[in-house]
């Protein structure tokens, strides 16, 4: 009966089980109140908090679109990727939090609660395991047994506590010589904040038996410490002993990309597929470097290689058609979007794909196509920020400059770290004589992104009229 | 995707004349006074900025946890919406597991 209970513990766990080496999920209160920082101010290049220059050159906001950290778009995500690090309270609401809804998560332990509905849904009657009338120090003795109820406590219960209480028993039991047991409270001290525990802890284990994914978890500790460096050097020392392990090279790479460090990055990746040539992530993220350093037939190859992988989503098909486009292999882009279109499992994928179809338009020159794309992707995502944008540029094309205004105002206000709107606004206002307007707008942009070169000429021309009046 | 830093407005004069004689290059090309340049011609320069178009967008593509994730939000959600005449859902809504 034992071996029973043992096999159904462990399934349930495996049906809801994320690795925890992926799972991220910071709450706005984690972000905002977070006491970690070891320096008030990083140096640059030292702070996964600054983005900092791009030290590692790459395309700048000039052609690779920003996210609201103000850090470019990356070829691949994961549920870590989703956290930027906002600076004002206002920004942290805004950002989107879960995995699917823009709604925020408050804190780490809220967040968790939807995991833990699984017990509901695997157990409508009721949870399979009652933990409050659990006796875990009986458990804790069966060091079989209670592995598995471990497991089950963090994963599908989510209840870190306990689990906390089991592992300290069974940890006691195995009179400190378990290095397994010591990762898992490390874990649990990482699920409640307590970084400096888990590190201890992690790096005790490691003494003991040297596991990759132990490092991969003090790494964890090591970038929530806001420690880049110290991860890459622990990665790098993880290297000489596991040398050519993917998961280590990828982490590097991963760390590189926070830090705006794109070459790096690159180079990183490069390697993880000399070791691994199906790393989706890697021909993701060089297929998205290669797209925005202006080799589109590159990116191609790339993404034709993921195809081949079998990787089959709208994402892949919806960049399928961007580099077809750009690489002038016309007959392959419109049958790829229309893929994308159908595969497309949400209102913001679909979005995404018609934005994308917009350009395709403005880029073929006919510009009512285009504008219903982009009026497409308002229908289907409401606050799509770039397409207000584009679509204030057509109507100036028209000459509707009132109407231009408004959709601008709507981006601006929508997406304050995009350069564009700024920009645009800057340029309108101008053309119809409001310099004042122009200035404050171009001084917005040049905020955004200050490596523009129309918009330094402009604020000097716009200094010159102020200066001569 | 090529984009340059501004765009560039050039004032060319109508058939090529507008008060300047362009040579000739006929017969002998050995013989051509001056190497062609494509600003011969061009009586002035403007260079206005444009606005500027926000760049297409290449998607991230989503890792297997993230799916999965997504996958179990999802699940998660839909469980507890049919059962609104029933009894609140009560691991869900419940205050957050200390």
């Amino acid at each position: 009966i034992q071996a029973a209970w043992n096999l159904k513990t462990r399934a349930l766990t495996e049906m809801v089980y994320v690795d925890e080496i992926d799972m991220d999920q910071e709450g706005i209160a984690d972000i905002i109140l977070d006491e970690n920082a070891i320096a008030q101010v990083a140096r640059p290049g030292t702070s996964l908090k600054l983005p900092g220059t791009s030290q590692g050159g790459g395309p700048s906001p000039a052609v690779r679109p920003v996210t609201q950290s103000g850090r470019p778009i990356t070829g691949f995500v994961r549920p870590s990727t989703q956290s930027g690090r906002p600076s004002t309270m206002e920004q942290a609401i805004r950002t989107p939090r879960t995995a699917l809804t823009a709604r925020p998560i408050t804190s780490a332990s809220g967040g968790y609660v939807r995991p833990g509905t699984a017990s509901m849904l695997t157990n409508p009657d009721g949870p399979f395991i009652n933990l409050s009338r659990l006796n875990l120090t009986k458990y804790a003795q069966k060091p079989k047994l209670a592995k598995a109820l471990f497991e089950y406590i963090f994963h599908h219960e989510n209840d870190v506590k306990n689990a906390l209480d089991l592992a300290a028993l069974a940890t006691e039991h195995a009179q400190f010589k378990d290095w397994w047991w010591k990762v898992q409270i490390g874990k649990c001290y990482y699920r409640l904040g307590l970084y400096r525990e888990a590190e201890k802890q992690f790096k005790s284990a490691l003494k003991q038996q040297d596991m990759v994914d132990t490092i991969l978890y003090l790494a964890k500790v090591y970038l929530r410490l806001d420690q880049p460096v110290t991860a890459l050097n622990l990665f790098k020392q993880g290297l000489e002993r596991f040398p050519g392990e993917v998961t280590l090279i990828c982490g590097i790479a991963r760390i590189y990309e926070e830090m705006n460090n794109i070459s790096s990055a690159a180079e990183y990746y490069k390697d993880v597929l000399k070791q691994d040539n199906t790393h989706v992530e890697a021909i993701a993220c060089i297929g998205s470097n290669h797209f925005y350093s202006d080799q589109p037939e590159i990116a191609l190859r790339f993404y034709r290689r993921l195809l081949q992988m079998g990787v089959y989503n709208c994402q892949l098909f919806n960049n399928l058609g961007l580099c077809c486009f750009y690489a002038q292999q016309y007959d392959m882009t419109l049958s790829s979007f229309e893929r994308a279109l159908f595969l497309a499992e949400n209102e913001e994928e679909t979005a995404d794909v018609w934005y994308n179809l917009g350009h395709v338009a403005v880029g073929i020159g006919d510009l009512n196509l285009a504008y219903q794309c982009f009026k497409l992707t308002l229908v289907n995502n409401n606050d799509y920020a770039e397409a207000y944008n584009n679509l204030a540029v057509l109507e100036m094309r028209k000459g509707h400059t009132e109407q231009a205004r408004a959709l601008l105002q709507t981006a601006s206000s929508l997406a304050p770290h995009m350069y564009e709107p700024h920009f645009n606004v800057a340029i309108l206002s101008e053309k119809v004589g409001d310099l004042q307007r122009s200035y404050t707008a171009a001084q917005k942009s040049e905020e955004a992104f200050p490596g523009h070169v129309d918009t330094q000429q402009l604020i000097k021309q716009l200094k010159e009229h102020f200066a001569m009046l | 995707m090529p984009e340059g830093t501004g765009a560039l407005r050039e004032v060319l004069p109508k058939q090529g004349t507008g008060g300047e004689h362009r040579p000739a290059l006929a017969a002998q090309p050995a013989a051509r006074s001056r190497p062609f340049s494509p600003f011969t011609g061009q009586l002035s320069m403007e260079d206005t900025a444009a606005m500027v178009l926000c760049k297409p967008k290449i998607l991230p593509l989503k890792s297997v946890s993230l799916e999965k994730l997504e996958k179990l939000q999802r699940a998660a959600q839909d469980a507890a919406q049919p059962p609104e005449a029933a009894p609140p859902p009560s691991a869900g809504a419940a205050p957050p597991r200390q």
